[in-house]
């Protein structure tokens, strides 16, 4: 049986989430593709754990979670991190799931290319490098002819990229709009169904895990924006980048604006405009029966196109495995275009 | 020939009769009526659905006698005459002088502002809900000039989709 030999780099929530739904998955991937999934190595930004014999999923995640870093996992723990877990081991696929940065992209730019470089196929979860240097890491891969795949850095487990690609080659999209970030959406149908304001309903969030500590990415717009991008990048073939949108976030919303938009039959969420026209993440009214009026962490999008009309998807924006398996998606893509020949 | 119109009515006795009754003396005759009292809009007003069958330059007098009457018509024929357009203003809506902001989306030809709805919070801050009536076509106008006002005064504007 073909192996298909993974590194993967960020072993915080996403990461874990992958090595979980891999060791759910691989027996039916196994039947289904004639492919056998070897983990290679696993790093993070202070450690690793590389064997090129492959990894027991279920003990790295009990390695993290119990002893708090990778070096600690039995034999093949070690104190080699970031960049340096490439040139290791022998790998076909880096799965990239360090945090995004929009500052300068890293270090998911600096794996990605060095990955490109190698020969070896990337799939991504980060927004950071999508959303400032999308068509320099485009021009990279194809110069390398490699596939590259960003399906999780776009409303997790909901179906997008892949779904325009795949689904939907007929049509032309002219616009995407779309709630592209669950926390605010949270925040939002919170301060709605309970009056709660702004402030409380954040805090209440935080506690429960939906927000982050730190919430500027999430309520800032920030995170819409980067996915604004690659939506316009990917999709609309706009070459925007980070600095082109227009950002305005959530915290400024107050429940006495939710309160007069109700009565009229409305509900403000933070929308994601990607258009010609527009690339904007504000927050916007939307009629209360609308696609738009969904509830809790969930994304949704609304695709205008020319021969399909408006289409929309929906799903869970964040989380571990739902995020993980938008992930599994792109791997096995890239199976059937590269080893099922 | 026939035409539908939907007129925007008050909710008061005798104002429907009042409509009603240049129709028959203009050489028009009403096909239906369809009056719902419960679905007011955010001025109290009400829709109403009326079909009249004519000859067009009756059917044009009908349209000129309502017009003169004041009576507000909605849509002409399924065409949209008037469109409403909801935006709301966060910020220092108050103390950025109201009454200065409804005067300037006034001033647009045919823009109106028939409905403002203002919640004061502790900070002093305020959300203020302006519905607006405007002509067909004209969405993109008012908007661009909302944005305009709110830029100018530091307010927050959140807009339809």
């Amino acid at each position: 049986m073909k192996e298909l030999k993974l590194i993967l780099m960020g072993f915080g929530a996403v990461g874990k989430g992958v090595a979980e739904s891999i060791s759910i998955k691989r027996n039916n991937i196994k039947d289904k593709f004639g492919i056998d999934f070897k983990l290679v190595a696993v790093g993070d930004s202070s450690s690793s754990a590389i064997s090129a014999n492959g990894l027991d999923e279920k003990l790295l995640i009990e390695t993290k979670e119990k002893k708090g870093t990778l070096d600690k996992y039995p034999e093949f723990g070690s104190n080699i991190n970031g960049e340096a877990v490439l040139d290791k081991v022998d790998y076909d696929l880096l799965v990239e799931a360090t945090p995004t940065n929009i500052e300068n992209g890293e270090p998911a730019k600096s794996l990605t290319i060095k990955a490109f470089n190698a020969g070896k196929d990337v799939v991504t979860s980060n927004k950071g490098h999508l959303a400032l240097f999308f068509s320099e890491m485009i021009e990279i891969a194809n110069q390398n002819n490699v596939e590259f795949k960003y399906e999780a850095s776009v409303g997790g487990a909901m179906p997008i990229i892949n779904f325009a690609e795949k689904t939907l080659p007929s049509s032309k999209i002219f616009s995407i709009i779309g709630i592209l970030n669950g926390t605010t959406n949270y925040i939002l149908s919170r301060m709605t169904i309970e009056g709660s304001s702004y402030k409380n309903t954040l805090e209440e969030s935080q506690q429960l895990g939906i927000a982050e500590t730190d919430p500027t990415q999430d309520v800032e717009g920030i995170d819409a924006a980067c996915k604004t991008v690659i939506l316009a990048n990917s999709l609309l073939g706009i070459p925007a980048t980070y600095s082109d949108v227009e950002v305005e976030g959530i915290s400024k919303i107050t429940s006495e604006a939710i309160g007069l938009a109700k009565k009229e039959g409305y509900f403000i969420k933070l929308i994601a405009e990607v258009s010609k026209h527009a690339l904007k993440v504000s927050p916007r009214l939307i009629k209360k029966n609308s696609p738009y009026a969904i509830e809790g962490t969930l994304n949704m999008a609304t695709l205008k196109t020319d021969l399909a009309d408006e289409v929309t998807v929906v799903g869970k924006g964040a989380g571990s495995i739902e995020t993980a398996s938008a992930m599994l998606t792109d791997i096995i893509n890239i199976i059937k275009i590269k080893y099922q020949k | 020939m026939k035409m539908n119109l939907v007129l925007e009515l008050q909710d008061v006795p005798g104002q429907l009769v009042s409509v009603l009754d240049p129709i028959s003396g203009l050489g028009t005759n009403l096909v239906t009526v369809i009056h719902q009292r419960d679905s007011k809009n955010e001025k109290g007003m009400i829709p109403v659905q009326i079909t009249i069958e004519g000859e067009r330059d009756n059917l044009k007098q009908v349209i000129q006698k309502l017009t003169d009457m004041n009576i507000t018509i909605l849509e002409k024929d399924g065409v949209i005459v008037k469109e409403k357009i909801i935006t709301i203003l966060i910020g220092h809506v108050i103390d950025r002088d109201i009454k200065d902001t409804m005067d300037q989306i006034n001033l647009l030809e045919g823009i109106s502002v028939v409905g403002l709805d203002v919640k004061l919070e502790e900070e002093l801050e305020s959300s203020a809900m302006i519905v607006i009536e405007s002509d067909a076509g004209k969405k993109d106008m008012v908007l661009n000039k909302v944005q305009e006002i709110a830029t100018y005064k530091d307010l927050l504007v959140v807009n339809e989709i």
